[in-house]
C-alpha cells in the first residue's frame, strides 16, 4: 500500500490513477496514522517551494514523515516540488527545505536557457539501469514543468540528468529517499515503468 | 533537441465531442472520453478539454464527465469551461486536471485567477485569449464563446491578463477556427513577443508545418489543433489521429533550428 | 445403447466432451457428436466449404472476376464503384488491398460506435494513406448507442454485438444510397467465420423489432438519429434500389497468415490480439463479458473453425484455450473502462452479471407472425409494380455477384 500525501498541493488522483495502472494500491492520506501503516510514501508538489512547505508544516505531517523515512526506512518518492523539499533550501523566495539530502534547489540559469519556465516533455539519461532507472536502456522521455532545479554536492546521489540549455539532475537517491524533477504521473509508459520501477524496490 | 509540446483540443457541447468552424456550426465527432483514450494511447504531450455548452444549458464544469476523461490519461490536462469560483477550479484539479484555463472569468472573475495562481502556483493557470478580426482588420479579444468583445488593444489585454498571475497563455483564432488553412501567425508573433509567459498558438493548423512556422517565426512556445487531429482526407472523416514521435522528430522538432 | 445414446444426446447430465477434430465441446447448445467423437459443426462447415470455398478454382476465379467486372461497369463514370467498410480488422484491411489490386475505387467507411481502439485508428490511417482511397466516418450517437447498449446488457441477452452489426449495416445501406453506389464489398469468410452456433449469437443480425423490443423494455432515450435497416428499409434499398453485399473472400484462397503478412508489410497493419479485438468493446465482450456471464469462450468457433478450414492444429487451438482470452490485467481495465463509459454503478453491475440468461426470442422479433404478415403483404403489393419497373429498367434487376451462404 503506498500512501499518497495529501497535505493540499498537488494532482493526487492523477498520482492514484496511474499507480492503479500499474498494478499497485494506494491511498490518499492526510492522517499520519495512515501514513504510518503504509509501505511507501509518495510526496507530491507543485507551484511554489516555499507554499508547499508551509503547507507541509501546517499539516502538522513532517514529524511522522521523519519518522517514517529515517525511523523505519520507508521509501518515499517526491515529486517535482515534493522532490525539492528533500532538499536543503532553495533560491525560490529563500525558503528552507527539509534537508534530507545534501542538495540545493536553485533556479535555471536564465543566460543559458531558451525560456523559463521548463514546460515540456525531454529526454532523461539514467547512469545506471537498477533501482529507479530499470528498463530505461533506451533512454526515456518525461514531463517537466518547473524552473528551478536540484544541485547536489555528491554527484553519486544523482541517478539521471535532463538537458535544458544545460545538463542538470532530475532523479535522485540517497538510500530509501528517492526524489524526481518531472512528473512521472503524467508521463505515460515512461512515468508507468518508473512508478512499477519504485513499487517493486 | 527540444520537444516543444504539440496539443490536441477536444472540444465538448452538453457532452459531446465536437468541432467548430469559426466559433460555429458543430460537427460531431463522437464520444469525447473514447478520444481522450485514444490521444492517451497515441501518448500526446498534453490536451485540451473546452467545455463549449451555452451557459443557460450549464451552468458549471460536468465534473463527472472530466473525472472520467482525467481517468483515461496520463498526461497533462488543461481544462477550461464555466471556471467561475476557486471551489471549481480546486474541484478540477481533484479530478486529475492540472490547469485550469479561464477565458470570460479573467474579465468577469479575475479575483478566481488570482487565487488559484497563488494556490497551486502560475503552472496551474491557463489565460485563453480568443480573437477575433473586426471589419476593420483590427484584433478584437472575445469571451462568452466569441459573442462579446472585451476590447481592441490587444497588447494591453494581455498585459491585464499576464498581471493576473498566469502561467500560459492559451491563444485562439477566432477566424482561422476549423479551417485547416493555418495559423494566424501575424497574431501569435504580437502576443508571443509581448509576453513573458509561454504562448500556445491555436486555430487553422493543418500540417506540421504551420507547427513549425508557429514557432520559428511567430515564436509561439508550444502548438494546439482541434480540426486536424479530428479529420482526415479529403472528406473530412472523423478519424482521431496524431503523428508519431519519429515523424515529430523529423518533421518538427530539428526544423526548429 | 450406451454408444448410441452418446451420440444422440448432446451431454449427459455432468458429462464433459470435446469433439476429437476440433476444439468445440459441451458448452456450445445442441453439439452432438458422432461415433468418431466428432462434432456436428464439422459436418456443417464441411457441407457450407463445399458450396463455396472448396468448389473448383477455375470456377471460383471467374466467379471473382465476375463480380470485379459487374462492379466496375456499375460505377462507371461515378466517383466511386463500391463501398468497403473498414474496421482496422484483418479481413476488412486485406480486402482493401484486393480491391487496389483489382483496380476498384471504392469508398471507404468506418463506422466509429464510440469503441474504437488506438490501434485500429491507426491502421485505418495507413490504409487510407498507402492506398489513397477516400474514407467517409459514420460517427454513431454515442448518447443513443450508448442507451441501446445499456438496454442490451439490462436484458441479460447473449449478443450484446447485434446494435453495432445492425448500425454498421443500415449505414452503409445509407451511405451507398446516398452516393448512388450498387455494391458493399464486405469482409464475411467461411473460412474463419462460418461457425456460429445457436445460442452463442443471435443469428438474424437485422432484426430491427428486436432490437426496438429490448430498447424499449429497458432503455430511456427516443431514437431518433440511428440509421435503421429493418425489413422495409432492407426491402427499399435491396429489392429496390438493387444495393448489393458482395463477399469476395471466399472466392479466393483465403489464408489468414499469409494474409495477415501482406497487410503487414504493404500497409503497416498492426495486430491487435484476437479475433475482431480491434474494437475495446468487442474485446471485452467476447473476452470477458460471454465467459464470465454466459460461459461462452468464441475462441472455441473461431479455432475451430480455422481447424477445419486447415489453417491451424488442433493442438495449437488447444495451448490457446488453456490460458485466459487475453491477460486478466487488462479484463478488469476493459470491465472497468466500459462500466464507466455506459454510466452503470458497481451494484448495476452487479446484477448484470450476475442475471440469468435471456432469450432473444422472449422479446418480440420480425420473426413474428404479425410482422412478417404486413411484410408480406408489402411485398405482394409491391410485387408487381417493381417487377414492372425492372422491366423498364427504371429499377436495377438484382444479380447476385460474389459468394453467398
Amino acid at each position: 500500500m503506498v500512501a499518497i500525501v495529501d497535505y493540499g498541493v498537488g494532482n493526487l488522483m492523477a498520482i492514484q490513477n496511474i499507480i492503479k495502472k500499474v498494478g499497485g494500491n494506494s491511498v490518499i492520506a492526510s492522517d499520519p496514522a495512515i501514513i504510518q501503516q503504509a509501505e511507501r510514501i509518495i510526496l507530491p508538489g507543485v507551484g511554489s517551494f516555499g507554499y508547499c512547505m508551509e503547507r507541509l508544516t501546517k499539516q502538522d505531517l513532517i514529524p511522522v514523515l521523519q519518522e517514517e523515512v529515517f525511523g523505519n526506512k520507508k521509501k518515499i518518492l517526491g515529486l517535482c516540488v515534493g522532490a525539492q523539499m528533500m532538499t536543503e533550501e532553495s533560491e525560490e523566495g529563500g525558503s528552507r527545505g527539509l534537508g534530507w539530502v545534501q542538495a540545493k534547489t536553485i533556479k535555471f540559469d536564465e543566460a543559458k536557457v531558451p525560456i523559463l519556465p521548463h514546460m515540456e516533455w525531454t529526454d532523461v539519461r539514467f547512469k545506471n539501469y537498477t533501482s529507479l532507472g530499470r528498463g530505461f536502456e533506451e533512454g526515456g522521455r518525461f514531463y517537466f514543468v518547473h524552473s528551478y532545479h536540484f544541485e547536489f554536492y555528491q554527484a553519486r546521489q544523482v541517478l539521471a540528468t535532463a538537458h535544458f540549455g544545460y545538463d542538470f539532475a532530475c532523479v535522485f537517491q540517497r538510500e530509501n529517499i528517492f526524489g524526481v524533477q518531472f512528473h512521472p504521473e503524467k508521463s505515460h509508459r515512461f512515468g508507468m515503468r518508473l512508478f512499477e520501477n519504485f513499487l517493486s524496490l | 533537441m527540444r520537444r516543444v509540446r504539440v496539443i490536441p483540443v477536444i472540444m465538448i457541447d452538453s457532452g459531446r465531442a465536437v468541432v467548430t468552424r469559426r466559433f460555429s456550426k458543430p460537427v460531431y465527432v463522437g464520444d469525447p472520453i473514447n478520444s481522450i483514450k485514444i490521444f492517451n494511447d497515441k501518448e500526446v504531450d498534453e490536451l485540451v478539454i473546452l467545455d463549449i455548452t451555452d451557459k443557460k444549458k450549464q451552468k458549471e464544469p460536468d465534473f463527472k464527465l472530466i473525472e472520467k476523461m482525467a481517468s483515461e490519461s496520463f498526461m497533462p490536462l488543461a481544462y477550461g469551461g464555466h471556471v467561475t469560483r476557486i471551489t471549481e477550479a480546486e474541484r478540477l484539479i481533484n479530478c486529475g486536471i492540472e490547469k485550469i484555463s479561464f477565458n470570460t472569468s479573467l474579465f468577469a472573475h479575475p479575483d478566481v485567477v488570482r487565487e488559484l495562481s497563488y494556490r497551486n502556483g502560475k503552472q496551474s493557470v491557463i489565460a485563453s485569449l480568443d480573437v477575433k478580426k473586426n471589419w476593420w482588420g483590427q484584433y478584437e479579444v472575445k469571451t462568452r464563446n466569441g459573442k462579446q468583445g472585451v476590447g481592441k488593444n490587444l497588447e494591453a489585454i494581455v498585459k491585464q491578463v499576464l498581471d493576473l498571475g498566469v502561467g500560459e497563455i492559451f491563444l485562439n483564432s477566432i477566424d482561422r477556427d476549423g479551417a485547416l488553412a493555418g495559423y494566424d501567425e501575424i497574431l501569435v508573433g504580437i502576443v508571443a513577443r509581448q509576453s513573458n509567459v509561454p504562448v500556445i498558438a491555436c486555430g487553422g493548423a493543418c500540417t506540421i508545418c504551420d507547427f513549425v512556422n508557429a514557432i520559428k517565426i511567430a515564436k509561439a512556445s508550444a502548438v494546439a489543433a482541434g480540426a486536424m487531429f479530428f479529420f482526415k482526407g479529403g472528406f473530412n472523416a472523423v478519424l482521431v489521429n496524431y503523428p508519431d514521435q519519429r515523424t515529430l522528430t523529423t518533421e518538427l522538432y530539428t526544423n526548429l533550428g | 445403447m450406451l454408444v448410441e445414446e452418446e451420440t444422440t444426446t448432446p451431454t449427459t447430465l455432468g458429462t464433459y466432451r470435446i469433439c476429437t477434430k476440433t476444439v468445440m465441446d459441451t458448452t456450445v447448445p445442441g453439439i452432438t457428436f458422432n461415433e468418431k467423437g466428432e462434432c456436428n459443426f464439422c459436418g456443417y462447415y464441411n457441407h457450407l466449404a463445399s458450396r463455396t470455398v472448396l468448389r473448383d478454382p477455375q470456377l471460383l476465379q471467374n466467379e471473382f472476376d465476375k463480380a470485379i467486372d459487374t462492379i466496375k461497369k456499375a460505377g462507371k463514370n461515378k466517383s466511386f464503384d463500391c463501398i468497403l467498410g473498414i474496421s482496422g480488422g484483418l479481413d476488412s484491411t486485406y480486402l482493401s488491398l484486393l480491391a487496389k489490386r483489382n483496380g476498384l475505387r471504392p469508398l471507404l467507411v468506418h463506422f466509429d460506435n464510440g469503441w474504437n481502439s488506438e490501434k485500429a485508428i491507426r491502421n485505418i490511417e495507413n490504409i487510407v494513406s498507402h492506398l489513397g482511397f477516400e474514407l467517409h466516418t459514420f460517427v454513431m450517437d454515442w448518447e443513443e448507442f450508448r442507451d441501446i447498449q445499456r438496454a442490451y446488457f439490462k436484458a441479460s441477452v447473449v449478443d450484446v454485438e447485434v446494435p453495432t452489426d445492425q448500425f454498421i449495416f443500415a449505414a452503409l445501406h445509407r451511405l451507398a444510397y446516398r452516393n448512388k453506389i450498387r455494391y458493399i464489398l464486405a469482409g464475411n469468410n467461411v473460412v474463419s467465420e462460418s461457425i456460429n452456433p445457436e445460442g452463442w449469437v443471435y443469428k438474424n443480425k437485422l432484426d430491427l423489432v428486436n432490437l426496438k423490443s429490448i430498447h424499449k423494455r429497458y432503455g430511456r432515450l427516443k431514437l431518433k438519429k440511428l440509421p435503421r435497416l429493418g425489413l422495409y428499409e432492407r426491402y427499399f434499398y435491396e429489392a429496390i434500389r438493387g444495393i448489393q453485399t458482395v463477399n469476395l473472400l471466399d472466392l479466393i484462397p483465403y489464408r489468414k497468415g499469409k494474409v495477415k503478412q501482406e497487410i503487414q508489410d504493404e500497409l503497416g497493419w498492426k495486430d491487435y490480439g484476437g479475433k475482431h479485438y480491434e474494437s475495446t468493446f468487442t474485446r471485452f465482450y467476447q473476452g470477458y463479458y460471454l465467459p464470465e456471464k454466459f460461459n461462452i469462450d468464441k475462441r472455441r468457433a473461431h479455432w475451430s473453425n480455422l481447424i477445419l478450414s486447415g489453417q491451424a492444429t488442433r493442438e495449437e487451438a488447444l495451448a490457446d484455450l488453456a490460458g485466459p482470452t487475453y491477460p486478466l490485467k487488462d479484463q478488469l481495465a476493459d470491465r472497468d473502462y466500459t462500466i464507466k463509459k455506459l454510466g452503470f454503478d458497481l451494484s448495476e453491475w452487479q446484477t448484470i452479471m450476475t442475471a440469468p440468461a435471456v432469450t432473444h426470442e422472449s422479446f418480440d422479433t420480425d420473426k413474428n407472425p404479425k410482422h412478417q404478415f404486413f411484410y408480406l403483404l408489402f411485398r405482394a403489393a409491391l410485387f408487381l409494380p417493381v417487377r414492372l419497373l425492372r422491366s423498364l429498367s427504371i429499377l436495377p434487376k438484382p444479380e447476385t455477384i460474389g459468394s453467398t451462404w
